[in-house]
This record gives C-alpha cells, sequence and structure tokens, in this order.
C-alpha cells in the first residue's frame, strides 16, 4: 500500500532531472486529466470520447480571464475547475440517460459541437490560431515564469488531486460507482438513483479535467484549438487505457508513457500522428491490459525460455 | 441527403458489428480522394464513381477481417481506440499520398450548369447527387428488407446469438456488413468531391455528422438514419443562409435540442 506512493515521490522528484521541465509538467498535467477519465471509465464504466470538452472549455474561459483582467492563479484554477465541472453537468445531463454505444457517440458528438463553437467564435478563441498570450502571475511572492517552480506547483496540485481522487473512490460514492460498472440493473434495484450517480462521476471527472486545462493553458501560454478537438480526446484515452484503467495509479503510469511517446515521435517525423495511430493499433491488438500486464507477460516469456 | 447516406453506412456497422466506428469519416475522406484520383488518371467521372467506393469497400473488407475481427470480444474501449488510430493513419496518409492542401474538381460535362425549375434554378449536380443518394438508399432499404441476407442482417441487429444458432455464418455477415458500410462512406465521399473538393479535414467534419445522424436516427434504423440526415441537412442548409459560422455548429445544436425533448432519439423506444 505504501510503496506506490514512494514511487511516486521519488517519480516527482526525479522526473525534473530527466526530462526538460515543459514535458515533466505536461507528464502531471496529463495524470490529472487522465484521474478524470478514469473516475468514468475504470470505475462507473461510462466510456466518454469527449473529455477534452471540459478540458479545453476551462483553458478558454480561465484562459481569457488571465490575460484579460490578470486574475490570482487559485481563481484562475477555481473558474477552471467550475467551469470544467458546469460544461460536464450539461454534457452529461444529455448523455448519462443513454448508454453502451450512444452514451460514446453522444460524448463525441457534443465535443465536436464546443470545437466548432470554438472554432468559429474566433474573436475570443483565435479559431485555428488558438489564443495566445496567456500569462503566468507571480503569487505572493513566487515567480511562476520558473519553469522548475511551476513544475513543483503543478506536481504538488497533481499530488492533491490523487489524493482526492484515493478519497472519492474508496468513499461511499466510490463504491456506489462501481456497484454501477459492475452491474446497473442492480444498482438501480437495490435503490440507487443510477443516472444521477452517472452524473455525478461525470461532473466530478469534468472538474478534474478543468484543473488539467487551466494547468495545460497556463504551461505553454496558450490555448491551441486541438486543446478541445476529438484527438486530444482520444490521446487521453489511450493513456488511461495504457496505464490500464480501473486502478488509482493507471492513468498516472498511463500518461508517463504517452508524452513519452509522443514527444519522442513528433521530433522524428511531421507525419507523427501516423506513428501514434500505429502505436494505438499496436496496442489494442497485441498489448490489451496496458503496460502493467505487458510487463508481467514479458517477464513469464523470459522466464519461460531455455537457458541457453 | 448525403449525410442520410453516410449515418445509414455507419448505423450498419453500428448495430450489426456493434463496435464504435471512429474510421467511418476516414473512410468517406478515402473515398473522396479516390475518386479525384481515378476520375483525373481515367479521364472519366463514371466510372471513377464506380470504382472509387469498391476500393473504399475493400480497405473495409480488409480493416474487419484484419483488425476488427480480433476486438469483438473486446470491449468498447479498445474497439474505439483501434478505430480512432485506424482514422488517424489514414487521415495522416492521405496527407502523405495527396498532400495537406485540399483542390477542387468540376463535374462532368453533361451535369455542369443549373437547372431552371420554375421556381428557383437549382445546379445539376446537385440534383445528380440527390437522385444518386436516393437511389443508393432506396437499394440499402430493398437489399435490407426484401432479400433473405438483408433479413439475416437485420436479424443480426436484434440478436447475434440467435442468429448465429441458427447456424448462419455471423462472422462473414460482420465482414460484409462492414465492407457494406464502407461503400456507402466511400461513395457519399465520392459523390461530395464535384461539390466541395477534397481536403484532409473532410473525414473528421463528415464523421460527427454521421454519428448525430446514428444518435438520432437510431442504430440500424433505416428510417432514422433518413429523416435525421434529412433533418440535419435542412437546417444547416437553412442557417447558412443568414448566419454562415454558425452552420457547422447548429448540426450539433439540433441534436442537443432534439435530445433534451427526446432523450431516446427520434424513434427510439428506449
Amino acid at each position: 500500500m505504501k510503496r506506490p506512493i514512494v514511487l511516486l515521490l521519488a517519480a516527482v522528484v526525479l522526473l525534473p532531472l530527466l526530462v526538460r521541465p515543459a514535458i515533466a509538467t505536461e507528464i502531471w498535467i496529463f495524470a490529472i486529466f487522465g484521474l478524470g477519465l478514469n473516475l468514468l471509465l475504470g470505475y462507473t464504466g461510462m466510456l466518454s470520447f469527449g473529455q477534452s470538452t471540459f478540458f479545453g472549455s476551462a483553458a478558454y474561459v480561465s484562459g481569457w480571464l488571465l490575460k484579460h483582467y490578470a486574475i490570482n492563479v487559485f481563481l484562475a484554477l477555481g473558474i477552471g475547475v467550475g467551469v470544467g465541472a458546469a460544461s460536464a453537468a450539461l454534457v452529461g445531463y444529455l448523455c448519462v440517460q443513454r448508454s453502451g454505444l450512444y452514451f460514446i457517440m453522444l460524448t463525441f458528438a457534443l465535443n465536436q459541437l464546443f470545437y466548432f463553437t470554438a472554432y468559429q467564435w474566433t474573436s475570443v478563441t483565435g479559431g485555428e490560431d488558438g489564443m495566445p498570450g496567456i500569462p503566468r502571475p507571480a503569487l505572493a511572492g513566487i515567480d511562476f515564469t520558473d519553469p522548475l517552480v511551476y513544475y513543483c506547483f503543478v506536481a504538488a496540485l497533481f499530488l492533491v488531486a490523487l489524493w482526492i481522487m484515493r478519497r472519492i473512490v474508496e468513499s461511499p460514492l466510490g463504491r456506489i460507482l462501481q456497484a454501477i460498472r459492475e452491474n446497473a440493473v442492480r444498482a438501480e434495484a437495490v435503490g440507487y438513483d443510477v443516472p444521477r450517480f452517472k452524473l455525478l462521476a461525470f461532473v466530478i471527472g469534468g472538474a478534474f479535467s478543468g484543473l488539467a486545462g487551466v494547468l495545460y493553458a497556463m504551461l505553454f501560454g496558450i490555448v491551441p484549438l486541438e486543446a478541445i478537438g476529438f484527438v486530444f480526446s482520444g490521446n487521453v484515452l489511450f493513456a488511461t487505457l495504457i496505464g490500464g484503467s480501473g486502478s488509482l495509479y493507471g492513468p498516472v503510469i498511463g500518461s508517463f508513457v504517452f508524452i513519452w511517446l509522443s514527444e519522442s515521435v513528433s521530433t522524428l517525423w511531421a507525419r507523427w500522428p501516423l506513428l501514434l495511430g500505429v502505436a494505438f493499433v499496436i496496442v489494442v491488438l497485441f498489448l490489451r491490459g496496458g503496460v502493467v500486464e505487458a510487463w508481467s507477460r514479458f517477464w513469464t516469456w523470459r522466464s519461460s525460455k531455455p537457458k541457453a | 441527403m448525403l449525410y442520410a447516406l453516410m449515418g445509414l453506412g455507419l448505423s450498419l456497422i453500428t448495430g450489426i458489428l456493434n463496435i464504435p466506428n471512429f474510421a467511418h469519416g476516414a473512410l468517406f475522406a478515402v473515398g473522396a480522394y479516390l475518386l479525384a484520383s481515378a476520375a483525373v488518371a481515367i479521364g472519366n467521372f463514371w466510372i471513377a464513381l464506380l470504382v472509387a467506393p469498391l476500393g473504399v469497400a475493400l480497405l473495409g473488407l480488409v480493416i474487419e477481417y484484419a483488425g476488427i475481427r480480433r476486438l469483438y470480444a473486446a470491449g468498447h474501449d479498445y474497439q474505439l481506440l483501434f478505430t480512432f488510430g485506424l482514422a488517424l493513419i489514414l487521415s495522416e496518409a492521405i496527407i502523405l499520398i495527396w498532400g495537406p492542401v485540399g483542390y477542387s474538381y468540376l463535374p462532368p460535362q453533361a451535369l455542369r450548369g443549373g437547372l431552371d425549375l420554375g421556381f428557383t434554378f437549382y445546379p445539376k449536380y446537385r440534383l445528380f447527387v440527390m437522385v444518386m443518394a436516393g437511389l443508393l438508399v432506396l437499394a440499402t432499404w430493398l437489399f435490407l428488407e426484401k432479400t433473405r441476407y438483408g433479413a439475416i442482417m437485420r436479424a443480426g441487429i436484434e440478436n447475434k446469438e440467435m442468429v448465429s444458432l441458427l447456424g448462419i455464418d455471423i462472422h462473414k455477415m460482420f465482414t460484409v456488413a462492414f465492407a457494406l458500410g464502407a461503400y456507402l462512406a466511400g461513395i457519399a465521399g465520392a459523390l461530395t468531391v464535384p461539390i466541395r473538393g477534397v481536403n484532409p479535414g473532410m473525414g473528421v467534419d463528415m464523421l460527427g455528422i454521421a454519428f448525430v445522424v446514428v444518435a438520432l436516427g437510431g442504430l440500424g434504423n433505416l428510417l432514422g438514419a433518413i429523416a435525421a440526415g434529412l433533418l440535419i441537412g435542412v437546417a444547416q442548409a437553412l442557417v447558412a443562409g443568414y448566419w454562415t459560422e454558425a452552420s457547422t455548429v447548429v448540426i450539433y445544436a439540433v441534436m442537443a435540442a432534439v435530445l433534451l425533448v427526446r432523450p431516446q432519439g427520434l424513434f427510439g423506444i428506449r
């Protein structure tokens, strides 16, 4: 029980020594994003293909306020969480009444609604060019423009987010959500209002996405249009699945793998999404069950080999 | 009408195979690019229109046989990731082969110009597309409703286990359904080329629309796909006349509005 936490703390300390602080920061931001999706996918059994809706909306709103009204960092984060939760409540209200394939399609289609709104509303969002010039205001004398300071801030927020998520999944609420995942009809029969709990999970997931979105906007100083696009939703899904959904630390491992993978292939070739697509296909066809399972399979394969 | 065609193909795939096909938009785009290339290479639009969708159907056949077939037992999450990965590969492949810049292609000589309908002036090619799409939808309907294999497919949407218990090779049916859905996406793509030209982003735009049509019309529901396709097409055309910027957003807004009133979709029972 204690071991993952020790490992995690070691990773937090070591990561900026190994990779550029911007990439290290991005990993933790993506991990927060993944935590939100994992609550839906891994714990409640809802496959949302529209998580970037909440990520992007929060990034745009908070980014805009940061840029034009120079608001405080914590206020920006709070607003981002609020926007993420509110947009998730709107989308969730329409989606939780359906399940299975319809649920996936609806989350995707509503993601497109937000995407095209951002795409066309150029006076605010900058359309295809993105919304640049988002500052990282200092807080109580701490200068966040230093990449390493900002890294520490994000890493600390990630640990807080992880702690909150652990509290949620181990709480009675978390157990109810898992009951819905295992058997929605039975959960309903026992007396739980399933759509309401699904909506609640959706809103919490949206709040985590919103937090990640604002941190992302402040990291790069820009909200790119891609931040609200469906490829982003797919990426976080990939990260969550490859790490192993349904376990608390799965998305954390997944975001390591994903950011590392995309950073390394994006420098190789301008058409790197092709390689990413190939990676998705390979993982699905041969490595289902995520990194954890692949690792254990690798060890059984090694130990089964006759010693030469 | 094109929207109905797209939605119909996706509806078949999603309904029968029970997988979320996020590569459907990419298949549409491949159909469009294949037509553009074939028409230039052969020099005849009509032959190209025949060949291009068949190429897409063949691609669909390969995709189902090599990939999706292994994933029926896996969850929707992995199926989604797989088709999403395919969509990325196909759209990047399009950029690699045909370049990132789109171009336009003129309709064949016989269909250029407009037709005076008395009350309005309408481009001939658009009329042709409407008739073609209508015929294709009708043909699909006849196939599903009036032929033996169509009946088996509809039974497959209702209850797969029962169909396979009756001694029908359900895997072969899945392959056929996927190829048919891919064919419909491909021909929809091919037909749009003289209207909108080709560009690498066309697949993603169409993917969203196709999903809206299916979400509103219902899985495997032919009538629903047609009605939803028409509804969206008309709404978009009306809005485009007054407020061009909002014409893409309106598709999704209409969907959200319909779902607010009828969460089960246009014809859904539950």
